[in-house]
């Protein structure tokens, strides 16, 4: 068994495939998988030789053996797939003279394509086309699935997640990374070991992309954060091109050379990629045949969450995590999640984030909402506008763990606690999926009154954890804030036990910080200070408002004292420009009109905020506003006003409307009712900068748009448009590519709600092309998709 | 105004028309905020080039068919297939600031969009001092869309170029490229020098366009 000797003595793997293919003549554009079959002997012969040259595991020649990257009439991907395996094997049995213990590693690469949201291939697809590969490499009697060369953690997550749940086999990952020590999706070295750590793979490490040379760096960096061993597979240099070739020139003892550095540096499997020959991995086990047994590596402790780009640490400076992603208490956003206004709901996101939050919360649950649909449409729509970790933070399983799945990185979750129901049902997602837990100190007896006994419930949630291999540093100690208006002792017992659990078991807290203060005036004074005396105790991170002034000045104000803010730059930055007095927006005193005929928000704010002082908003609307965008509309078509500006305009004039929905909602008064348009942008178009700008500018004329986003299937936007009840649908798209997607919507819509008009935009259609595919409207810009709206739905 | 404002002025529509100062503050803060996060990332490979006739044309063992393409290449036997991005970076915030301020987006796109030519310009420029060296001369790049050179062999390019492993380029079904700020081109390269040959934008028949460089 492979995983019996991976980290005890070194193992080599094989090196390239490529240039020996070249050599036997296989042709550029020639798929290699096929050669499995067409050229068996061939590839048997290339095993044979790194097996010969002293390889402990060989890779099929299975790279680009899945369903979205192997299009091939002739052979299937099982048959591919069954005779890779059986190559490797045949090379085996002729190359290995020694008896010693080989393994074949089925070889799984990337798809070639992006995932969602940037991309169009989805979480699913890509998981069911790893999955395929994975069930045939089994069979085949592969012993081990090895996913290489990957540059995108979702996808990698798609195919550790696909091979870990469909065979028993161990599973390697190692992934490409720049001299920068990033993925080209922007992943850094923690953030990968904590995701593949979190999917428990058996090893990791990097390949490709690089020389030896140039891995050593990258490596050093992830030797600091892995505990599993790691492999390392570099290329034989940087590629160089002459004559229409591209080569490697790193020779094998200059290879060979480098590869003792790295594993004298702890790496615990070593081989070859691009341009490495059985003669480079012959003299890598030369050089390194007295090392063969690997020295013990320690456990690492780091405690980290993270995102498709960015890790967090926890136990260091404290973290802000941003509350606001919550129902609790907050009419408007339950509002939001009633209506499934997906967009408010991200914007408190984006929010936080520009006010410092490190990670934010997520918390969509309400009675009568299908949580585990929104909580999962949440958590991936946030991550395609924020590059922070988030906090899945839910009480209903299956809502956890369909977020846990989709989610793009190691999590944090929020949380189990020491009932033995919760933990029975939070530890397996954590196995699965990975993750930093939160762990609540309360059980069947409810919350101890003293720091002792939330300690102990601490200490039994870690013990149960242990039982499924979820290590201490994935544990994150919750030991509850209580009011101090009933429980005068509150504050006192919870600051005792927060120390009382970083010493007793050196795990990182956290704390919901604001419950604090529950029933008193004025709490933020309660609660900054609260949060600061948190912090001194050892509190890791604070579930706070990082929209809050008082809660960020404590905050500054700690790092900078406790020297987590170096020569105070931050708190400096922040606070340099606090001694002036808050003042009126630079332009002074603005006509709400002007403001917004200039675009300039925040004047349109103030003059908007004062104004609705002492005017009916609807008065404002009609004889400031609409005159306003009315203006600024004119003269775009008239060509003195250009695209920006009329945005510019635009972008004012909704935070104006934000000004009077608020003074509306105040005084008990609703909006009127608005006439609903749903917007689009066709299946298989990725690109809605049009569409947005359509929506932005209908919403400033009062309508009320269902945004369907874009790559909409026809069936989605038919059954809405039916559901809604709507009068006019917008198209939008960008390529020719696209333009039949369009038509076949419109054709459905037509046939399904012959009632509803359909009107069509974007860079590659016209008049003709509109009445071809029989739209109702074509917009040849923004505007007139305003005044058609206005002529068909107002009048 | 350096180049790149001027081109992204011009991606925006304003034609001969002056941009106010407050678009300009918005242009210069956009530059500013993408030259945080943009990550320029270009790969190519070379290829044996044959031009048989005025609407064919032969690179590696892919076949083209495309007058405009066969009349920028020929005389030229050799032919680079490249790939360039901005990174995924920039897509994530055009979406961010979809929901907070559209003009933003409008505008980022634009200077995007000309941060790329500059960059790309750049790098051919310093290619070109290489291959001069060697005895060749460059053409002006000509990517897929360029008159009747068609978008779907954005797709042959990639592969040619290897760019998903090298760059993190990739294309959608519907031929859209990912990262959204990327570029395919073909690039000859010819012993003999041209002299004028006229370059991108200049170069299309479509005289009445809109973004046109130089426009009326």
């Amino acid at each position: 068994m492979i995983l019996e000797r991976l980290g005890k003595e070194l193992i080599y793997f094989d090196g390239g495939t490529g240039t020996l293919l070249q050599e036997k003549g296989m042709k550029p554009g020639e798929l290699p998988e096929i050669w499995n079959l067409t050229h068996a002997e061939e590839m048997v012969d290339i095993h044979r030789k790194y097996y010969e040259a002293g390889s402990d595991i060989v890779l099929t020649n299975t790279f680009g053996a899945n369903a979205l990257k192997f299009h091939s009439s002739e052979y299937s991907l099982e048959d591919i797939v069954t005779a890779a395996v059986a190559n490797v094997k045949k090379g085996a049995s002729l190359g290995v003279c020694d008896n010693r213990e080989v393994y074949t590693a089925l070889d799984i690469g990337p798809t070639g394509k992006l995932l969602k949201p940037m991309g169009d291939l989805s979480f699913e697809d890509a998981y069911e086309a790893f999955r395929e590969v994975a069930l045939y490499g089994e069979r085949a009697g592969a012993d081990l699935i090895h996913i290489e060369t990957m540059s995108d953690t979702y996808e990698v997550k798609a195919a550790v997640l696909a091979a870990k749940e469909n065979t028993k086999l161990p599973v390697f990952a190692t992934m490409i990374f720049d001299e920068k020590g990033k993925l080209l999706t922007g992943g850094d070295v923690p953030a990968v070991v904590a995701l593949l750590e979190g999917l428990r793979v058996d090893a990791l490490g990097i390949n490709c992309g690089m020389g030896p040379e140039q891995m050593l760096p990258v490596l050093d960096k992830i030797l600091e954060y892995a505990s599993v061993p790691v492999i390392v597979k570099p290329n034989a240099g940087l590629p160089k091109q002459k004559d229409g070739a591209v080569y490697y020139d790193v020779t094998p003892d200059e290879f060979a050379k480098v590869m003792r550095k790295i594993v004298e540096k702890g790496a615990s499997a070593v081989g070859g990629c691009c341009g490495t020959t059985p003669e480079h991995i012959r003299k890598m086990i030369q050089t390194t045949a007295d090392i063969r047994v690997c020295a013990e590596r320690e456990p690492k402790c780091h405690t980290i969450v993270s995102s498709y780009g960015k890790a967090v640490q926890l136990g260091g400076k404290p973290v802000i995590i941003g509350e606001r992603i919550n129902p609790t208490g907050k009419k408007k956003f339950r509002q939001a999640l009633k209506e499934h206004d997906v967009d408010y709901v991200l914007r408190e996101g984006i929010s936080q984030q520009d006010a410092g939050a490190d990670i934010l919360d997520v918390n969509v649950g309400l009675p009568d909402i299908d949580e585990p649909a929104l909580m999962r449409e949440i958590v991936m729509e946030l991550q395609s506008v924020t590059s922070l970790p988030l906090q899945i933070d839910t009480v209903d399983g299956k809502a956890l763990s369909a977020a846990m799945r989709i989610y793009n990185g190691k999590p944090m979750v929020n949380s189990v606690n020491g009932k033995q129901e919760s933990m029975d049902l939070v530890f397996p997602l954590i196995k699965r999926y990975g993750g930093v837990v939160v762990g609540l100190t309360l059980d069947e007896n409810g919350i101890p009154d003293t720091a002792e006994g939330r300690a102990d419930i601490a200490g039994k949630i870690i013990e149960e954890a242990k039982k499924y291999g979820i290590p201490r540093k994935d544990i994150v100690i919750d030991v509850l804030a209580m009011t101090i208006s009933s429980d005068p002792e509150g504050a006192k017992t919870t600051l005792e036990a927060l120390r009382m659990v970083r010493e007793r078991y050196g795990v990182c807290t956290i704390l919901g910080v604001s419950n604090i203060s529950f029933g008193l005036p004025f709490r933020p004074a309660v609660n900054s200070n609260f949060y600061t005396m948190a912090m001194q105790a050892g509190l890791s991170a604070g579930i706070i408002n990082p929209l809050s002034e008082d809660m960020m000045r404590s905050y500054y104000s700690f790092c900078a004292l406790m020297n987590y803010d170096k020569n105070c730059e931050t708190y400096i930055e922040r606070y340099s420009m606090q001694t002036e007095a808050l003042k009126t927006p630079a332009g002074g005193e603005i006509p709400l009109r002007t403001a917004i005929e200039k675009g300039l928000k925040e004047e349109a704010h103030h003059a908007a905020s004062l104004l609705v002082k002492t005017q009916e908003p609807l008065f404002i609307i009609n004889e400031q506003m609409i005159p306003a965008l009315d203006a600024v509309g004119k003269g775009f078509e008239k060509g003195t006003v250009f695209l920006p500006q009329l945005l510019m305009s635009a972008d004012a004039a909704k935070i104006a409307f934000a000004v009077l929905k608020d003074a509306l909602e105040k005084s008990g008064k609703t909006e009127q009712k608005k006439e609903k348009i749903v917007l689009a942008t066709v299946k298989g178009d990725i690109h809605d900068i049009g569409k947005n700008i359509v929506k932005v500018l209908l919403e400033n004329y009062s309508f009320h748009v269902i945004d369907l986003g874009k790559d909409v299937s026809p069936e989605v936007i038919v059954e809405t448009a039916v559901k809604e009840d709507v009068k006019l649908v917008g198209l939008s798209a960008l390529m020719t590519t696209t333009v039949g997607s369009m038509e076949d919507t419109i054709k459905l819509l037509h046939e399904r709600k012959p009632d509803c008009r359909v009107m069509v935009g974007g860079a590659v259609l016209s008049q003709e092309y509109a009445d071809m595919i029989g739209a109702d409207f074509y917009g040849k810009d923004a505007m007139q998709s305003v005044y058609y709206a206005q002529n068909l739905l107002k009048e | 105004m350096d180049t790149r404002t001027k081109e992204a002025v011009r991606y925006l529509g304003y034609g001969r028309h002056a941009v106010d100062d407050t678009i300009m503050t918005l242009i210069e803060s956009s530059f500013a905020e993408l030259n945080k996060i943009v990550q320029y990332r270009i790969t190519y490979r070379i290829f044996e080039l044959e031009v048989p006739d005025s609407d064919n044309v032969k690179i590696g063992e892919l076949k083209i068919r495309s007058k405009n393409l066969a009349k920028n290449l020929r005389g030229c036997d050799q032919a680079v297939m490249l790939g360039a991005t901005l990174g995924i970076e920039v897509d994530f915030l055009m979406k961010r600031y979809s929901l907070t301020e559209m003009s933003r987006v409008v505008v980022l796109q634009a200077c995007a969009a000309a941060m790329l030519e500059e960059y790309l310009d750049k790098w051919q420029k310093e290619l070109s001092g290489k291959m001069r060296e060697k005895g060749y001369y460059l053409r002006p790049r000509f990517s897929p869309g360029y008159g009747d050179f068609c978008m779907d062999y954005q797709k042959d390019i990639l592969r040619m170029a290897d760019t998903a492993r090298r760059i993190g380029l990739s294309i959608t079904d519907g031929n859209m490229l990912t990262p959204s700020k990327s570029v395919t081109a073909v690039i000859g390269m010819s012993t003999e020098e041209t002299a004028c040959h006229r370059a991108g934008c200049e170069a299309c028949e479509k005289s009445d366009c809109m973004y046109r460089r130089s426009s009326v």
